[in-house]
């Protein structure tokens, strides 16, 4: 694997592909800091990792049409709903395309958005729910 | 996914909708006005993931006549106008999805709207942006 562009990373959300009217995704996976600074801690800070969480983060084209993204997600919001990614410019699991896979809190939506000549884009990010997995093949 | 072909094609038959204008999809030896020519000025890819949106951006070159002639600046006038049956923006955008080839398509503006020298003759013409989201 070398350095890449990314043009075809695969998203699905609940099952249905919606790559194609994706420009962006980004999944971030944190840790709480907790402090454990003490008096033997010389001066400085310390910190452990606490609870794991994470954010996916999409932009989308707009688009109502029959089973396409924005009608996907109408009704969907407050509800939990799975989201993949497959990075790498992949398909498919495997070692140089990674697939990440979570539960996420569906807490947004923005159906109509855009100013006139644009395209109509709308952007969510949702906050995980559970842990997120990783798979290679 | 349509073919730059198709969507020329597409813009073509749209424009012929205009009464009088003679609409080409490849520039003729010897264009005889008015005549509306479909150009190719730029693609951009990758608007989505797995080439989920391409955008293309279209120069309708619109020649309308000798600018010597007293009508012509009426022609080009009602050829650039927002409404109208001789409105270029109007017969382009009549059907946007150019027979569902494309997602939609939008007549950004008119340019260069001025003379234009062809065969030593002095020409009424305009540029029309058209862009496309495939």
């Amino acid at each position: 694997m070398a350095k890449f562009v990314v043009t075809t990373n695969a998203v699905t959300l609940n099952g249905t592909d919606i790559s194609g009217n994706c420009a962006r995704a980004e999944l971030v996976i944190n840790a709480a800091e907790v402090d454990t600074t003490d008096f033997g801690s010389a001066g400085w800070t310390e910190v452990i990792g606490g609870l794991k969480s994470g954010t996916v983060s999409l932009d989308f084209h707009s688009d109502f049409g029959s089973g396409a993204v924005s009608e996907l997600f109408e009704g969907l919001v407050g509800t939990i709903g799975t989201v993949t990614l497959i990075a790498g410019n992949g398909t498919a699991a495997s070692a140089t395309t990674p697939e990440y896979s979570t539960e996420v809190l569906i807490n947004s939506f923005t159906p109509v958005a855009g100013a006139v000549g644009d395209l109509s884009t709308f952007s969510v990010s949702f906050p995980t729910s559970g842990a997120v997995s990783y798979a290679t093949a | 996914m349509a073919s730059i072909t198709a969507i020329r094609n597409g813009i073509v038959a749209n424009l012929t909708s205009i009464s009088g204008l003679r609409a080409v999809a490849e520039v003729p030896d010897n264009p005889s006005p008015p005549i509306a020519i479909v150009n190719l000025d730029s693609v951009e890819y990758d608007g989505a993931l797995n080439n989920g949106l391409t955008t293309y951006s279209f120069q309708v070159s619109l020649i309308v006549g000798r600018a010597a002639e007293r009508t012509m600046q009426r022609k080009l006038d009602a050829y650039s106008d927002v409404t109208g049956s001789q409105s270029v923006k109007v017969a382009v955008e009549s059907d946007r999805t150019l027979s569902g080839e494309v997602y939609d398509l939008r007549v950004e503006r008119s340019s260069s709207i001025g003379s234009i020298q062809i065969q030593d003759q002095t020409y009424l013409a305009a540029e029309f942006t058209v862009t496309v989201y495939a």
